[in-house]
């Protein structure tokens, strides 16, 4: 009766951001992203990402409620980076590796539809 | 911002079976998380086209209008328009009431029993109004490739005797499996880590034949056998392997600990993919590609939350110093 709307899942609701920022006040070089209707698809493979940058010193993600649709990743990066230069750059690599991705799976597909 | 500076991997993919329905490839040299995300995606949220409005104007049958609306929005249809047509909530050219082919197809349903024999009211018996659009099993039939055509008789909706009728109009509207599951292209994507089996030859072969035969026989999947020529320990078939450590259990039992190691590869893959009929297994792949590749744009940073930053910055920077 009280469920929330199955919607309410993935779409973002007028006058929210997708992204939001926010960086420590105590450590520099440290800050939480908030990522809005996202899960664990996103979280983990930007956190993954994020661990191969050796400028990072911490990257580690969350899901706090399951009822709550965000997930909040937390950056730590060192003095040479920043935690949005390491978010950007993570997001760029993924971005060229799933392009990658798609024109391998491409070649390999029509190498298949050939033989037979 | 260092432009020149790069993390990306460069996974490699080698298809091993196509069908329409079904699809095994290796992804490698690639880590968990990507494989993951991809899993995710094509199960739910690859879009699809599926019954969500149903507008019933005669039900004499002997299921309710609820149950006969849930059963045919569970129907697979063709949707290889999906990608490109909008989401009905999206849609600025109508209400998502079905008068706009940006983002609804219209379907129409009238069946009505005049014989003593009961009449099956099947996929069939679903008229739609765009031709692109239809049941998967009517498509098959017409171009039967890949699916099994012969033994199609569509898809049971209700079952109607003597003097029972069944007329409805229906919508269908693009949507993803998270939304609910009809929605999903998917029937199952799995994937498993490559096994890699390294067998310590000179202890092998300080067992008798007959012990070999035991420890083969211990594993509960055809992974190893005998070698009838040399009487070697072969691995025939590591994908067999489903990570039960019956075979090393065996071999610490037999007094030969360390007989046979087995890693699992990290980084490479073993995909199966098995679709609903909805779109092509190898084009779930590449809507899945694709759909993940919008989401990560769509968490980019936005110009104005960088230019936040930097003011705030500023102004930390000043309360330091202050």
């Amino acid at each position: 009766m009280n469920a929330p709307d199955r919607y309410e899942r993935f779409v973002v609701p007028e006058g929210t951001k997708k992204v939001s920022y926010e960086r420590d006040t105590k450590i520099i070089n440290a800050a939480s992203f908030t990522i809005e209707r996202e899960d664990h698809t996103i979280g983990n493979i930007l956190r993954m990402q994020l661990h191969r940058d050796p400028h990072v010193l911490f990257a580690g993600y969350k899901l706090p409620h399951p009822l709550q649709y965000k997930i909040i990743i937390r950056i730590h990066t060192t003095s040479q980076s920043s935690p949005m230069q390491a978010y950007n750059q993570a997001i760029t690599d993924l971005d060229k590796e799933l392009n990658h991705l798609k024109d391998v799976f491409e070649a390999e597909l029509s190498k298949h539809s050939r033989e037979f | 911002m260092d432009g020149v500076v790069s993390y990306q991997r460069f996974p490699k993919i080698k298809i091993r079976e196509v069908k329409d329905d079904y699809l095994k490839f290796e992804l490698r040299e690639t880590d968990a998380s990507m494989a993951n995300a991809l899993r995710r995606v094509m199960i739910s949220e690859v879009p699809t086209i599926a019954i969500d409005l149903v507008e019933i104007e005669v039900n004499s049958s002997v299921l309710n209008d609820e149950f006969i609306a849930h059963r045919l929005g569970l129907i697979p249809l063709t949707s290889d328009r999906a990608m490109s047509m909008r989401f009905s909530r999206d849609c600025d050219a109508c209400d998502g009431d079905g008068q706009c082919e940006y983002c609804s197809v219209e379907f129409q349903l009238s069946v009505r029993c005049d014989q003593d024999q009961t009449l099956d009211v099947t996929s069939q018996d679903l008229i739609s109004l765009d031709p692109s659009v239809v049941p998967v099993d009517v498509a098959a039939r017409s171009s039967s490739t890949g699916f099994d055509a012969t033994e199609n008789r569509g898809i049971i909706i209700v079952k109607l005797r003597r003097g029972q009728e069944l007329r409805l109009r229906a919508i269908a509207r693009k949507g993803i499996g998270k939304d609910h599951a009809k929605w999903s292209p998917a029937a199952t994507v799995t994937f498993m880590y490559e096994p890699d089996i390294h067998i310590n030859e000179d202890m092998m072969e300080s067992l008798s034949l007959e012990d070999k035969r035991n420890w083969i026989e211990s594993s509960p999947t055809k992974v190893f056998d005998i070698d009838p020529s040399t009487h070697q320990v072969v691995v025939v078939d590591p994908e067999a392997y489903t990570y039960d450590d019956e075979v090393i259990k065996k071999a610490e039992a037999m007094g030969k600990p360390g007989l046979v190691e087995i890693y699992a590869k990290e980084t490479d893959f073993i995909f199966t993919v098995e679709s609903t009929g909805a779109i092509k297994s190898s084009q779930l792949v590449l809507n899945a590609i694709q759909v993940l590749k919008q989401k990560l744009d769509a968490v980019r940073l936005t110009e104005d939350t960088e230019e936040a930053d930097e003011q705030f910055g500023e102004l930390g920077a000043h309360m330091r110093g202050g």
